[in-house]
């Protein structure tokens, strides 16, 4: 395996419901290396979208270790986490989460704006990020004149404009078309073979056969952790 | 990007919730509107009245028994002060040593003046003088001759007469030389006052002028009845001695114990311009205060609009998060748009404010040819400032609440 990226051990997330207590996540270990490509599956309420938010640092685990690159990712506040984000991690969501007014050369400016990179320079890396994605003759429409498929490489585009450390996608063909989500899965593989690491986090079969690594989850816990013999 | 982004999110809020914001608008509009229009008609009038009090002569004194213009001060106390009669004022004319520039007067407002079939309004002011009135104030005659001495000692019936009675009773004559009419009384026109225009809507020129032992004899109540004293030091230095001195003179003449207080009024000009100024600072206390109520009233509009804002841009918040947003960036973008609504009523209502102030000023250069507009810049800055203030204080707890929404929960929220 390539240098670990996140190296997680004995992860456990639990929920105050009422007076009840919901184990979302119990004794979850796992490490991902460097420019590998995984897929995160589970029935709903297998604790897979707690796990996306623990790797995509926007929550932080009860008990447990979740190094990041290193870093210990519970010891963190608020803003360090905002940061990390910014810096390590590229979302794709299901319904792109794309701001509506701004222009799709905006919108994948964004997250070098809460970096503080210059407009100069983030307009030349948000075009660069768009020529990747095959967009570059849509810099200027906004959201609602894009099709889905369009909107999802904008969002795309976002994810990579950082050059983080990761790309966790949440679901992303969910909204699209079978042919669509082909293409978007093809684009995904094209980054990971440019180096990029990919976390798809999807309960769909179809989706998680474009992954190198299979990683299944049941009521909060790591059911098998498999390279996929297909891919 | 940031900012002007947010200035143009406040302006698609604007548009796309005309009435909620439109009102709240509104209400900051009103404010600012109070504030710099009230501040304009004010300091647009002080300058004229002062200018026209400067016309009172410069460097004197005004003795009287009661303040012309009068705030809070115990009239009852006012009230029991015994008349500076005529014979007192000559009396103290005579004592003065530090100049000699002393006039006595006493008026009479509401008269009717007659010349054959024609006649005035009643509301003449009649003005008793003596030989020093026209030195020691700031009055000429543009026709005519002013009263002598040997006319005032003499009770002679001689008048000298405003514009606007001339307008009234002599439109093609010359009035010189012409007889009026007051209260059966005839007197012969001997001269012309100059224009001078008005204070407060009340005209300078519609007056007649007599000496003051005929006014005596006819125009008071009783032959005690209080006159007013001017007193021209002889430049500026002296005013202050010269003030001194008549104090202690008026003083030994109506008896004033050591221990008490003056029982009559000196004022120099300067301190009739600061009645004056009372009498506006009452008036700009009234506008201010409505004027930041109003500005809190829109305060809590815009909190309101702002807390709306933020729970229909929760997921927006929970992507702008995901992608590494701090809090501050949050905290900046929706204080900017509070900001940007403030600003944005704030300039509707300094546009109306200083339209509304210029038209008072042009509907009052009618009454005071003198009056010029006074633009209020320093308003106009305070009212930016205090917009900004009121947006980031009304902002402050709409822009935390984005802040530290949970990026989980704002993501997933529909």
């Amino acid at each position: 395996m390539n240098r670990p990226i996140i190296e997680i051990s004995n992860l456990v997330k639990r929920y105050e419901m009422g007076n009840e207590e919901v184990y979302a996540l119990r004794d979850v270990s796992l490490t991902i290396g460097s420019n590998e490509y995984v897929a995160i599956m589970g029935p709903s309420g297998s604790g897979k979208s707690t796990l996306m938010n623990m790797l995509g640092c926007l929550d932080t685990p009860t008990a447990g270790t979740y190094f990041f690159n290193g870093q210990d990712v519970r010891e963190m506040n608020d803003d360090d986490l905002a940061e990390i984000r910014n810096r390590e991690i590229g979302f794709v969501f299901q319904t792109f989460n794309l701001l509506p007014r701004a222009t799709a050369l905006q919108n994948v400016e964004l997250p070098l704006v809460y970096s503080g990179v210059g407009k100069a320079e983030r307009q030349d890396r948000a075009k660069q990020a768009l020529e990747k994605v095959q967009l570059s003759d849509r810099m200027t429409h906004r959201p609602n004149e894009l099709s889905g498929g369009q909107r999802q490489r904008v969002a795309i585009a976002r994810a990579i404009v950082t050059a983080p450390s990761i790309i966790l996608a949440d679901e992303p063909t969910g909204n699209l078309d079978t042919k669509t989500g082909h293409d978007i899965m093809a684009l995904f593989r094209s980054l990971w073979e440019g180096g990029n690491t990919v976390i798809l986090v999807t309960h769909e079969e179809d989706v998680a056969r474009h992954a190198r690594r299979i990683i299944r989850l049941r009521d909060g816990r790591i059911e098998s952790d498999k390279v996929n013999p297909d891919a | 990007m940031n900012a002007l982004e947010s200035v143009s999110i406040a302006i698609d809020a604007v548009r796309s919730q005309k009435l909620r914001s439109g009102l709240t608008l509104l209400s900051v509009g009103i404010g600012v509107f109070a504030i710099i229009a009230a501040t304009s008609i004010m300091s647009t009038l002080s300058r004229a009245v002062s200018g026209q009090l400067a016309d009172l002569g410069e460097n004197s004194l005004l003795i009287q028994r009661t303040p012309t213009i009068n705030f809070g001060t115990n009239w009852a106390k006012m009230r029991r002060r015994k008349n500076i009669t005529y014979m007192q004022a000559k009396e103290f004319r005579d004592r003065m040593s530090s100049t000699n520039q002393i006039a006595i007067s006493n008026q009479n407002p509401g008269m009717t003046v007659k010349s054959g079939q024609e006649s005035t309004n009643p509301d003449v002011t009649l003005i008793g003088i003596d030989e020093m009135y026209f030195v020691v104030n700031a009055v000429s005659v543009s026709a005519g001759r002013p009263v002598t001495e040997s006319e005032v000692a003499t009770s002679r019936p001689v008048a000298i007469i405003g514009q606007d009675v001339v307008a009234a009773l002599f439109p093609k004559v010359d009035p010189v030389g012409q007889l009026i009419t007051l209260k059966n009384q005839s007197f012969l026109v001997i001269g012309v006052l100059t224009k001078k225009g008005g204070v407060l809507g009340q005209s300078q020129d519609n007056r007649v002028l007599i000496p003051i032992t005929v006014f005596n004899k006819y125009y008071t109540w009783e032959w005690d009845a209080s006159v007013d004293i001017s007193v021209k030091a002889i430049n500026k230095l002296m005013l202050m001695e010269t003030k001194d001195e008549a104090t202690g003179i008026m003083r030994a003449l109506r008896g004033v114990k050591p221990w008490e207080e003056n029982n009559f009024e000196i004022d120099a000009n300067d301190a009739l311009s600061g009645q004056f100024s009372g009498f506006t600072s009452a008036i700009l206390a009234v506008a201010w205060i409505s004027g930041l109520g109003a500005l809190v009233a829109a305060g809590i509009g815009i909190m309101n609009m702002m807390l709306v804002s933020v729970k229909e841009r929760t997921r927006e918040i929970g992507v702008r998060k995901a992608l590494g947003a701090r809090r501050r960036w949050i905290i900046r973008q929706f204080l900017v748009e509070s900001i940007t609504l403030c600003q944005l009523g704030g300039t509707f209502g300094m546009l109306g404010g200083i339209a509304a102030s210029w038209g008072v000023t042009e509907l009052l250069r009618e009454a005071m040819p003198s009056i010029t507009y006074v633009f209020p810049t320093a308003t106009v800055i305070f009212s930016i400032v205090i917009c900004t203030i009121i947006g980031l204080a009304f902002g402050m707890y709409p822009a935390w609440r984005a802040a530290k929404l949970d990026p989980i929960e704002a993501l997933r929220y529909e």
